[in-house]
């Protein structure tokens, strides 16, 4: 299972569109896309995760750092989730209180913050 | 039932051939599929770890994964590396989980029924997944 990545803007935020399997092996590349779209000036980002099929620590970490990238520049980074199996890990690890995790796109685009 | 052993290289591509081995044998074994997505993290986790301590130390031989049912109507899996370096048995976190703030090593231990992580030759790590996840809460595992 390969990692699929595709984003689009939605008014001023950036919906950024994962799907696969996030590991080691496929992580770098959600990096590099994370890194690219701080870099073109995407600082209000919503990571939907709803096609994710596999995500462990080292996709934890990946999003941490983007995280903290767009904090740098005052944004945002916001993750759609509904699957459970997903959930599971953000709250075992405690991230659901470092990200707004919402269950949908509308949602996520609807809070203004 | 007897153990069976994969060995992968120590490259991080192997990480998902190993989730798929070790998950599809946890499936035969019967486990429930809310369990399985509990494994397959867990095990994502330690094969990852263990990929990356061999990396770090030069060593090129394969990691192994021994995995079966046992008579506990549990899962185990014993991921062990022979990256032998500084760090202390009870640093297990210390060595090489704390590239990612130590996520990984809280994932198992959050995820597992029974973990136990050992210094040999490098570092194994081993751990149980009851097969049911309502068997677990029955029987107190965990």
């Amino acid at each position: 299972m390969e990692l699929t990545l595709n984003h689009r803007k939605e008014g001023d935020r950036t919906v950024l569109e994962v799907g696969g399997e996030v590991d080691v092996y496929t992580a770098p590349k959600l990096r590099e896309k994370l890194v690219e779209l701080v870099g073109e000036g995407h600082y209000q980002i919503i990571v939907d995760m709803t096609k994710v099929e596999f995500l462990d620590s080292t996709g934890l970490g990946v999003l941490v750092g983007g995280l903290k990238r767009v904090r740098s520049h005052d944004g945002s980074l916001a993750l759609v989730c509904n699957q459970e199996r997903i959930l599971k890990i953000f709250r075992i690890t405690g991230l659901t209180k470092v990200f707004p995790i919402h269950d949908s796109l509308d949602e996520a685009l609807a809070d203004t913050e | 039932m007897p153990d069976v052993e994969l060995r992968v290289p120590p490259d991080v591509q192997y990480v998902g051939l190993a989730r798929l081995v070790v998950t599809s044998a946890a499936r035969q074994a019967g486990m429930t599929s809310e369990r399985i997505e509990d494994l397959k993290i867990a095990v994502s986790e330690a094969t990852t770890n263990a990929i990356q301590a061999h990396q770090r130390v030069g060593q090129t031989a394969p990691i192994s994964l021994r995995f079966g049912p046992t008579s506990a109507n549990q899962f185990a899996v014993t991921i062990a590396d022979l990256a032998a370096d500084d760090a202390a048995p009870d640093a297990m976190g210390g060595r090489h989980w704390d590239a990612d703030g130590g996520l990984g090593v809280t994932l198992i231990r959050g995820l597992a029924d029974v973990v136990d992580f050992r210094r040999d030759a490098g570092v194994s790590v081993h751990m149980r997944f009851a097969v049911d996840a309502m068997a677990a809460r029955v029987n107190g595992v965990g």
